[in-house]
C-alpha cells in the first residue's frame, strides 16, 4: 500500500517538474528601426476651453548613424491664438523628477496654422512640447493636429492627433466679490458691477453678493438674486429695474481643475450644463465658503454657469469665484 | 483502509444533505432577510442640503416614545431639496424608501416614516417636525 502512494506521488512531482521546465517564449531582442519614426501623446486632460492651453509632446529620432533632425512643425486645422507655440527645448526628467530642457533649435514661428521650430543642435532625437492656446472661433468645433519632423536624410514623418472637440462654454477666473461696492453678478457679461453700472444695466444682473454677520444665525458670504425674499438681502438697496430671479443649486467640493486650480482631477464639461436640474430651485446661497460651488441658471434660460468660490476674506468683506458658462441656446 | 473510506465518504454525504435540507432563511418583499428582531426604533436623523452638507443647527432630538423627530435647520435652508438619513435599529427598514431629494417645506403637514422591525411583525411611524433657525 505504501509503495503504491509513494509511486503516484512521484509520479506527481515528475508531472510538476515536467510543466514547470516546459520552454514557453523564445526572447528575443527588437531590432531598432533604420528609419526616422516619431510618436505624440497629449499632455492635458478635460475639457477644451478657449483661452486655455492644450498641450502635446511630440517625439520624434532616427539612429545616430542614419543623420540627425533637421526641423519639427505642427499644423493646427484652426490657427491657434496668440500664445500658440512649439517648445524648441527638448526635455527630460532628471532624477529628482523635475523637466530639464536641452536648447534644440530656434524658437519656434507661426505662420497661420503652422508652427515650426528649425533645429540647430546636431542632435538625432528630440520631445518636443507643443502648446495650442485655444481660440475663440474654435468653441464648438473640432481641431485636428498634424505634426511632422524632416531629417537630415530627407525622410519625413507625421503624425495625427485629434480631432478634438472645443467645448462650447466660456470660463472666467478670479473676479472678485465685494460687498457694497462690485457685488452685482452679471451671468450674461461675466462681469462684476457696481450699483451704478448694475442701475444701467438692470436686466443683466442675475446675482448679488453680500456679506453679514447676523448674530444667532450663520450668514455670511451669500449670492442672492436680487426677486430672492427681502430676509436674504438684509441692508441692501438694490438699484431700480434690479429684479432678476436666478435659481441656484448649492454644491460643495466640486473643484473643477480648471477654476479651481487644485490638484483634483475633476472637469466641468458642456454636457454637465445640459443636464443640471433647476426644477424647485432655490434663488439664493448663503453661508458660502471656499471651495463651495453653486450652478445656476439665468431667468431667461439662456445661460446655466457653475460658479465656484476661490476665496473668501471675512475682514475684506470680499468672495473671489470663477465662473463657467454655458449658452442654452 | 477501504473501511475508512466508506465511513469518509458516508460523513461527507451526510454532511452534504443536512446542509441542504436546513430551513432557508425567508426574506421579505425587498429582498431582505426577515430575522428574530422585534426592536423598532430611530437611533440618528440626519438632514443633508443639495450640497450634501447638514443642515442641522444641532443634533436632532428622537423620542421613541412619542415617536417624533425634532431637528432645528439653519437659517436659510431650501426644504424643498432636502436629503434624509435615518439610521435604524439592527434589521430594522424605512418605509417609505428614500430614493432621492425629499420636500420638506409643508411644515404644517409633516413628513411621517415608518420603521419596520426586523421580524416584520412591529411596525412605528415617526413624525418629522422640522423648524427653521429663526433671526433673533
Amino acid at each position: 500500500m505504501q509503495l503504491k502512494y509513494y509511486n503516484l506521488t512521484l509520479l506527481m512531482v515528475l508531472i510538476i517538474l515536467f510543466a514547470g521546465c516546459k520552454k514557453i517564449n523564445d526572447a528575443t531582442i527588437p531590432t531598432a528601426p533604420t528609419v526616422l519614426q516619431n510618436d505624440c501623446i497629449k499632455r492635458t486632460l478635460g475639457p477644451n476651453v478657449a483661452g486655455l492651453n492644450i498641450e502635446f509632446a511630440y517625439a520624434m529620432a532616427l539612429p545616430q548613424s542614419a543623420g540627425n533632425i533637421v526641423s519639427a512643425e505642427v499644423e493646427a486645422s484652426i490657427a491657434g491664438a496668440p500664445g500658440t507655440y512649439l517648445e524648441n527645448r527638448s526635455f527630460y526628467t532628471n532624477g529628482s523628477g523635475q523637466d530639464v530642457g536641452i536648447t534644440v533649435g530656434s524658437p519656434s514661428v507661426t505662420t497661420d496654422t503652422r508652427t515650426v521650430v528649425a533645429f540647430t543642435r546636431d542632435t538625432c532625437a528630440a520631445t518636443l512640447r507643443y502648446y495650442y492656446t485655444v481660440p475663440d472661433e474654435a468653441r464648438g468645433k473640432s481641431v485636428t493636429f498634424t505634426f511632422s519632423a524632416t531629417a537630415s536624410t530627407g525622410e519625413t514623418v507625421s503624425y495625427t492627433m485629434g480631432p478634438y472637440t472645443i467645448a462650447n462654454m466660456t470660463m472666467k477666473l478670479d473676479q472678485v466679490c465685494t460687498d457694497g461696492k462690485a457685488c452685482y453678478l452679471s451671468i450674461a457679461d461675466l462681469a462684476l458691477y457696481d450699483s451704478t453700472a448694475a442701475a444701467a444695466n438692470p436686466g443683466k444682473i442675475d446675482l448679488v453678493y453680500l456679506y453679514r454677520v447676523i448674530t444667532g444665525i450663520t450668514f455670511a458670504h451669500a449670492l442672492v438674486s436680487p426677486a430672492a425674499s427681502p430676509d436674504y438681502l438684509p441692508g441692501v438697496n438694490l438699484p431700480t429695474g434690479v429684479n432678476n430671479s436666478t435659481p441656484m443649486v448649492k454644491t460643495w467640493a466640486l473643484n473643477d481643475q480648471n477654476l479651481a486650480r487644485l490638484q483634483y482631477g475633476i472637469f466641468i464639461d458642456d454636457a454637465d450644463f445640459l443636464q443640471k436640474d433647476f426644477i424647485n430651485a432655490p434663488n439664493y446661497a448663503i453661508n458660502l465658503k471656499a471651495q463651495a460651488g453653486a450652478w445656476v441658471e439665468t431667468a431667461d434660460g439662456k445661460y446655466r454657469a457653475y460658479i465656484y468660490v476661490n476665496t473668501v476674506n471675512n475682514a475684506t468683506k470680499t468672495m473671489t469665484v470663477s465662473i463657467k458658462r454655458y449658452q442654452m441656446n | 483502509m477501504k473501511k475508512y473510506l466508506i465511513i469518509i465518504l458516508s460523513l461527507f454525504l451526510l454532511a452534504f444533505a443536512l446542509v441542504r435540507c436546513s430551513k432557508d432563511y425567508p426574506v421579505d418583499s425587498d429582498g431582505l432577510l426577515i430575522t428574530s428582531r422585534a426592536e423598532c426604533y430611530v437611533s440618528n436623523f440626519e438632514l443633508l442640503g443639495s450640497d450634501f452638507q447638514t443642515v442641522r443647527s444641532g443634533a436632532a432630538v428622537i423620542d421613541t416614545t412619542a415617536l417624533t423627530i425634532n431637528a432645528t435647520v439653519l437659517y436659510g435652508t431650501d426644504l424643498k431639496n432636502l436629503y434624509p438619513q435615518f439610521t435604524l435599529v439592527t434589521d430594522a427598514k424605512l418605509d417609505p424608501k428614500i430614493t432621492g431629494k425629499v420636500d420638506f417645506s409643508d411644515l404644517a403637514n409633516p413628513k411621517q416614516y415608518t420603521v419596520i422591525s426586523g421580524n416584520r411583525k412591529v411596525e412605528k411611524t415617526y413624525t418629522i417636525f422640522i423648524t427653521i433657525q429663526s433671526k433673533p
